[in-house]
């Protein structure tokens, strides 16, 4: 299996979908949804790229199609339903340690302005 | 809303045009994703919204593309790097065809469809080589034909030192540069400006003006150091002082750049200064020693004005009483003008389809190997390709990912062929052509050829790619899987696609074979050298006493006491002069007349080989006279400005072209400025590489004069100086007492070009054993693909027809019974494919030798041969039965109960 830090830094689409399936399974609508609202309208993942990234993402092991449905009145029987993988977790994990890391120098820095 | 809907049809087009695999998994999401967003997508972002939308779907397609490409790629790296005895003949077979093939594209774009740089509007520039001053004169008042004519002479060896700094009176030593005599209005009429200065101007450069010199922007740079001040210096050319007046443009060497002119000074030169002046040729009609460049005027066409000055010229003979006013045929020849070679315009479809020909059959031999190698593989790969169908994969895709491979091998191929192609021409730069005069063939690929290399790539993977690809993709999905296939007792087909590729690769092959064998045993045939001595005992030495300051009086002194003073040398026996090397090529451009008597018309000869020689010439060579003598010292001082009968030697084909079976002793022979008497006859002597004026090639026997060197030869030599012949016995070492001879008699008398006659000889022929191995090469590359292809094929075939084998063996067919019907079949290939590259290889020949002077002779020669015409066919058809026998060996090895049980 690769090392997750192989996949650092992450791409900001990849970073957006990982993200979206950190919670429950999701299907492509639900993603881009999700990623609208949590950026407040400003990314849209446009459904050719959505799809083209969640193909790449597949090939590089990071999620795998779902075979859980949820609750059968919520379920849409046309879609398909995609979940993170034990790698694409731990790629997840790494770029948000990454991230924390880099906020935590800013803040460094931040600081001995103060001073 | 309507937008709406029209935004999103065509956004379902394009999902529809995605790859075949994303399609079969996403398509149908992407569809979906895009109708459930549109609705939101309009109502926060509007109409910037949907195209946003189709914006990002049709950029993604290529992007799909792509990626799919990418991993077709790297699957095709790995299939052949699991097969590298494929992939390595592949590209050592198309490297060498397409590098062969971009060497000639090169040579094409870079030689012949190129125009000389520096001269403005070349197409409108037509050529005359070979004619006198005074018909130039005429020729330049023809304002309804042509806007301008300039005469020039060359290329013409300059002795040139400068004065290594200003003021300085030490001179730099003398070297020695190429160059051009020009007439003023040279660089006005073929449209080359002055970088620095000025060019000559008729109306400034006139007779007894002030020598001047124009020189080139290498000469500038090679011996100047690009001294900005260098208008305006002096320069010694041939001890005569003149000042440079302007540098010409980069990159320009003259009118005719194969032949590059270095410097260039105008016919108002003293005579001192450019001794080709000297005799007063630019008055003398007779002497045809100019070119004319003409530039056509507006509406005239070169047919038309090759027409009109075709009527001025026989206008002039009769006038001037010049004895081509009896020649048959045409007189003028106009070439074009303002390209690196002239080549006659007739020429060039002929120079192409040889090229086009045979290049064609080496890169389609390779393709066609390939193909069947590709069938070959095919099979190997049935089952895999049987399986990625039944799961899924589209024809299409399949069918994608073989020819990624094939053109993959190709573009290695082609990779291999530009290098190739780099290191030839390299290595044909470094060549030295048997002229006395530097050739500047300069054929590097540049980005066209590279262009082109990787189009012809393309090309063939595709071609040899596509029908396997498509051939191996059409097997029925069942049959195949079960294997028990009933396609493999289908057995032989007569006219299956395998069959007629392997017959047409046997067919070209020889074709291959038999042509560049008629090419290489014609060659040789037309171009050996026959010498009665051994050649590294003469030694052959360069003088030009002219360019090293001497008067032409003092030349002639110099050069009649000359072979007596080197006699004396030890170890030397025979010294004689000539103005070009023995057994060199000759350019046939004389007419000679023989007058009959009255009532009967002359016997005139075009394309006569003419050849200075001084006393004692033939002796030298050991060459013994079949009739008459030989010239002696009294012929070397004749003038023959002023005597009206010069003795002449005929070589047998002249006397039997001018004389028939009459003895030719005392017989009269015209040339366009003189009258000779037959006082001798030899037999003909070799003189390889020999041409026409017009550069066609000709073949070893041709009628040619030998004249007597004259004091007025001594007064200028020729481009390569005037040649001493020193024969000296076997063993012995002369050149030493040579050299001590010559500074005894001046210390500034330079000798260059010291060779051997074997040297020489070699010199001459090395360009014929170039083209001999590389023949030779093509010959031997395409015997070697169609072994290569017809094991393969037999393999193939026998693969196949195991289980047939199996249950022949098994109901009691021999092994030799066995191993007899799989050659018969090869046999029957290789008889069939024999036919057919017979008759290509004649047909063709008898083509090419018909259209063309080059090839005539050579397939003339080459073609009777009967070690070409049985030795070919026996050897194909050998290697062919030992390629197809390795192979069916192993098929009666076939234990039949192995073969049954697979079923």
């Amino acid at each position: 299996m690769p090392k997750p830090e192989e996949f650092l830094p992450l791409k900001t689409n990849w970073f957006h979908i990982l993200l979206s399936l950190a919670g429950d399974d999701q299907h492509g609508y639900g993603i881009m949804q999700e990623v609208l609202d949590r950026t407040g309208g400003k990314v849209r993942l446009w459904p050719a790229t959505l799809y083209g990234t969640l193909k790449r993402l597949i090939e590089a092991g990071l999620i795998e199609e779902s075979g859980d449905r949820p609750a059968r009145e919520l379920d849409d029987a046309r879609r398909r339903y995609y979940r993170l993988t034990r790698l694409g977790r731990r790629v997840l994990d790494a770029e948000s340690v990454r991230l924390q890391e880099l906020v935590r120098i800013l803040q460094v820095k931040r600081g001995l302005e103060a001073l | 809303m309507k937008i709406k809907s029209i935004v999103l049809r065509i956004y379902r087009r394009l999902a529809l045009a995605f790859p075949h695999e994303f399609q079969m998994v996403y398509g149908a999401d992407v569809i979906q994703l895009g109708e459930d967003a549109i609705d939101d997508i309009w109502a926060r972002r509007g109409v910037f919204g949907l195209l946003r939308l189709l914006a990002d779907i049709a950029l993604r397609l290529p992007i799909e593309y792509l990626s799919e490409m990418r991993r077709d790629l790297a699957y095709a790296l790995r299939t052949l790097g699991k097969s590298r005895g494929f992939a390595a003949v592949g590209i050592i077979s198309l490297g060498l065809g397409i590098g062969v093939a971009s060497l000639s594209a090169s040579e094409f774009l870079n030689l012949i469809f190129r125009d000389a740089p520096g001269v403005r509007d070349a197409s409108r520039l037509v050529m005359e080589m070979g004619t006198s001053y005074p018909y130039f004169e005429r020729f330049r008042g023809q304002h309804d034909l042509f806007d301008g004519a300039a005469a020039y002479q060359g290329p013409v060896p300059f002795n040139v030192s400068l004065n290594s700094s200003h003021g300085s009176a030490v001179n730099t030593r003398a070297e020695r540069v190429f160059g051009h005599v020009v007439s003023p209005e040279y660089f006005s009429v073929i449209g080359a400006r002055a970088v620095r200065g000025r060019t000559f101007d008729p109306q400034i450069d006139k007779p007894g003006s002030a020598p001047v010199v124009f020189i080139s922007d290498r000469f500038w740079r090679n011996h100047m150091d690009a001294d900005p001040d260098a208008v305006g210096r002096t320069i010694h050319v041939n001890g005569q002082a003149a000042s440079i007046v302007g540098i010409g443009p980069r990159d320009f060497l003259g009118v005719v750049p194969v032949r590059p002119a270095e410097i260039f000074v105008p016919t108002t030169s003293p005579v001192a200064m450019v001794p080709e002046l000297a005799g007063d040729v630019l008055h003398r009609s007779g002497a045809k020693m100019f070119q004319v460049v003409f530039r056509l005027a507006p509406d005239v066409n070169p047919k038309s004005a090759e027409a009109g000055l075709e009527t001025v010229t026989r206008h002039l003979d009769e006038e001037s009483l010049d004895p081509a006013r009896y020649a048959k045929g045409r007189r003028v020849t106009l070439l074009p003008g303002g390209e690196m070679v002239p080549i006659p315009r007739e020429a060039l479809p002929l120079e192409l389809g040889i090229a086009l020909l045979l290049n064609g059959l080496i890169v389609g031999l390779a393709c066609v190997n390939l193909a069947n190698m590709q069938l070959a593989r095919a099979s190997a790969r049935r089952r895999e390709v049987a399986i990625r169908l039944s799961v899924g994969a589209s024809r299409f895709r399949l069918v994608r990912q073989l020819l990624t491979e094939s053109v993959l091998l190709a573009c290695l191929g082609g990779f291999a062929g530009i290098l190739l192609a780099y290191a030839a021409a390299a290595g044909l730069q470094k060549v030295r052509l048997p002229v006395a005069f530097p050739i500047n063939v300069d054929v590097t690929p540049d980005w066209r050829v590279l262009l082109f290399a990787f189009a012809v790539s393309l090309t063939s993977g595709i071609g040899f790619g596509l029908i396997p690809a498509l051939a191996s993709t059409r097997n029925a999905l069942a049959s195949t899987l079960k294997e028990g296939a009933s396609t493999q007792l289908r057995g032989y087909r007569r006219f299956g696609l395998r069959n007629l590729l392997m017959a047409s690769q046997v067919g070209a092959s020889l074709m291959l074979l038999l042509i560049t064998g008629f090419l290489i045993i014609g060659f040789q045939k037309s171009n050996q050298v026959e010498t009665a001595f051994n050649p590294l005992t003469m030694s052959l030495i360069s003088l030009d006493p002219v360019r090293d300051g001497y008067s032409a009086e003092k030349a002639a002194l110099l050069f009649d006491s000359l072979p007596e003073r080197l006699k004396r040398a030890p170890g030397v026996l025979k010294i004689a002069l000539a103005e070009a090397p023995p057994f060199g090529p000759l350019i046939a451009n004389s007419t000679v007349t023989a007058p009959s008597g009255p009532g009967t018309p002359d016997q005139v000869a075009q394309k006569v080989g003419r050849q200075a020689v001084g006393a004692g010439y033939f002796a030298a060579l050991s060459v013994n006279m079949i009739e008459g003598r030989e010239f002696d010292e009294r012929d070397q001082r004749i003038d023959a400005l002023k005597t009206k009968l010069l003795p002449v030697v005929l070589n047998e084909t002249a006397a039997h072209e001018f004389f028939g079976n009459h003895d030719p002793l005392g017989q009269r022979l015209l040339d366009a400025s003189l009258a000779y008497e037959v006082v001798g006859m030899v037999k003909d002597l070799s003189a390889p590489m020999s041409s026409t004026d017009t550069g066609a090639d000709i073949a070893n026997r041709f009628p040619t004069l030998y004249v007597p060197l004259t004091r007025n030869d001594f007064a200028h030599s020729p481009a390569g100086g005037m040649i001493v012949m020193v024969r000296a016995a076997g063993g012995a070492d002369t050149l030493d007492g040579i050299r001590q001879e010559i500074a005894s008699i001046d210390p500034n008398l330079v000798m260059f070009n010291v060779r051997t006659l074997s040297e020489q000889i070699d010199q001459t022929t090395f360009l014929i054993h170039v083209v001999t191995i590389f023949y030779g090469a093509i010959g031997s590359f395409g015997l070697i693909l169609a072994a290569i292809g017809l094991a393969g094929v037999t393999a193939y075939s026998i693969a196949r027809r195991r289980k047939e084998i199996g249950i022949r063996m098994a109901l009691g067919a021999r092994q030799g019974q066995v191993l007899r019907l799989i050659m018969r079949e090869g046999g029957t290939l290789v008889i069939v494919g024999s036919l057919f590259g017979f008759l290509g290889a004649f047909g063709a020949s008898r083509m090419l030798g018909a259209m063309s002077s080059v090839f005539g002779p050579a397939f003339a020669a080459g073609s009777r041969d009967p070690r070409l015409i049985v030795g070919a066919p026996l050897l194909l058809a050998g290697l062919a039965m030992l390629a197809c026998y390795v192979p069916a060996r192993r098929s009666a090895k076939v234990d039949p109960l192995m073969a049954l049980r697979e079923e």
